[in-house]
């Protein structure tokens, strides 16, 4: 028996440390999703008028995971030092459980992204884009958030429309039925901005002169953070799942190998 | 890039294209990216297009005449029986669909001094340039509507159509015209395409997700089916 005694500690060490890893990514993963919650570039307005704000759903579920990750590793370097059937039990009854929402959380992460296309934001932008006459106050909200969101991001990152300019002349557009082409073939905010924040040559910048205006689209500035919250939340939960499997199935063989 | 410019310009000034037959020519598309817009075209000022009929002492000006294409069946006449220039507005012609409207008028361009297109850099000469080297048909969008507006109205074309223009010199003090161009190619302005036409349908599913969740899937179906063994192996 004194064999089997080692194999039992061997496999309790490395279930302890499973455990241990498990916790630590917990941790990590509640802080990655927390901050991908916060929204640091400010896109979550395009994403909730777009309807499809799963990645976000996403997150919060990962948030929630994270912690009850690191709460179940602690409950299970106890069970596992102990030996106790019941605690083992609970914890892998509840560890399952866990395992389910994040396999949610990151098959969601990964399926959602696939629908936030260009096509997508360039007809949220032409129909939502400074619409004057809104149905009720959700669409009244959505559109207020879709403005102020491009108007920074024009603004910031010195860019125009999805895919560049032409989209406001190649489409008509709640804009476009505001305001005049002749004055605004697109918005001021595509035009380069001196220091006090109006455009350095109006007729420049109407015109198309190369120097006076964003010749640019802003596609990039705005699946390059979606990408990395979509991506981030399902590959680091992917390898999470990855590592939990295996602990759960060494729980499960020392559990059913523990003596009463 | 600046040396193409300034060849650019001068060849436009009718020096080394001597075989260009004189007509208003649209804005350098380096220079007007955007252009024709949907309401609104950029021409060229006629540099040196009427310098053969120019007398030093005398004062002229220059009248701008646009009018849509399928006017030219109806109507392509600029002047009257008195070789007196027309003074049709837009209103009159219905925006040029009867016959042309005077769209503008300015003075001589300076053929000797052409504005150097290389200054669009400099913030500070860029609004002296754009306004010597071009004009922009199309561009006032209120003048229609005010009823106090008492100069030429140059209110915006209407989109998805071609439109001619002609340059025409006429003497100040008397009045009657003294040269003309060609009426110019015809320049069609933009078309919209309606936004609810965008397909936003995602097409195929990317590689990434199909494999996290077949992995996925499998590793779940692994672990439950454990927890039955394990369980039903501790019930016996």
């Amino acid at each position: 028996m004194a064999k089997s005694d080692d194999g039992m500690r061997i496999l309790q060490g490395l279930l302890v440390f499973g455990n241990v890893v498990i916790g630590m990514c917990g941790i990590a993963l509640t802080a990655e999703c927390i901050f991908f919650v916060t929204d640091p570039h400010g896109l979550y307005s395009l994403l909730e008028a777009t309807e499809n704000d799963d990645i976000y759903a996403a997150a919060w579920i990962g948030i929630f995971v994270g912690f009850a990750l690191f709460a179940l590793s602690i409950l299970g370097i106890i069970g596992v030092l102990k030996s106790n059937r019941t605690l083992l039990l609970v914890y892998i009854i509840l560890m399952l459980i866990t395992y389910a929402f994040e396999m949610a959380s990151c098959i969601t992460a990964a399926t959602q992204r696939d629908f936030l296309t260009p096509n997508l934001f360039l007809k949220q932008m032409l129909e939502r884009y400074n619409k004057s006459d809104t149905d009720n106050n959700n669409d009244k909200w959505m559109t207020e958030g879709v403005t102020k969101t491009w108007d920074k991001l024009m603004l910031q990152n010195h860019c125009c429309g999805v895919r560049g300019p032409s989209d406001w002349q190649e489409y008509t557009s709640a804009f476009r039925i505001r305001h005049k082409d002749a004055d605004y073939p697109w918005p001021h905010n595509c035009c380069v901005m001196d220091a006090q924040g109006s455009p350095v040559n109006l007729d420049g910048c109407k015109l198309g002169v190369p120097g006076y205006y964003n010749s640019n689209g802003c596609y990039d500035a705005i699946s390059g953070p979606m990408n990395t919250q979509a991506w981030g939340v399902a590959w680091f939960g992917f390898a999470i799942l990855c590592w939990t499997f295996c602990v759960l199935l060494g729980t499960m063989f020392y559990w059913s190998r523990i003596e009463y | 890039m600046c040396s193409c410019w300034v060849v650019l310009a001068f060849c436009c000034l009718g020096q080394l294209c001597a075989d260009q037959s004189l007509k208003p020519q649209i804005a350098a598309p380096q220079l007007a990216t955007n252009n024709p817009t949907l309401t609104t075209v950029a021409l060229e000022k006629p540099f040196c297009m009427f310098d053969s009929s120019l007398h030093p002492n005398k004062s002229y000006i220059i009248y701008l005449y646009a009018m849509k294409e399928s006017a030219s069946v109806i109507s392509s006449l600029v002047m009257d029986n008195s070789g007196k220039p027309l003074d049709s507005t837009f209103q009159q012609t219905s925006g040029g669909q009867l016959g042309p409207y005077k769209a503008a008028l300015f003075d001589v361009p300076n053929c000797a001094s052409p504005p150097r297109l290389a200054d669009i850099g400099d913030v500070n000469k860029v609004s002296d340039v754009l306004k010597q080297y071009l004009f922009r048909v199309g561009d006032d969008g209120t003048c229609l509507y005010d009823p106090n507006f008492l100069a030429v109205c140059n209110p915006p074309l209407a989109p998805d159509t071609t439109y001619r223009f002609k340059y025409v010199l006429l003497d100040s003090t008397e009045g009657i015209m003294k040269d003309q161009t060609l009426w110019s190619d015809p320049i069609k302005t933009r078309r919209v395409k309606l936004p609810l036409k965008i397909d936003t349908w995602p097409g195929r599913r990317s590689g990434d997700m199909i494999v996290i969740t077949t992995i996925l899937s499998v590793l779940v179906f692994l672990l439950l089916a454990g927890f039955f063994a394990s369980v039903s192996s501790a019930v016996m």
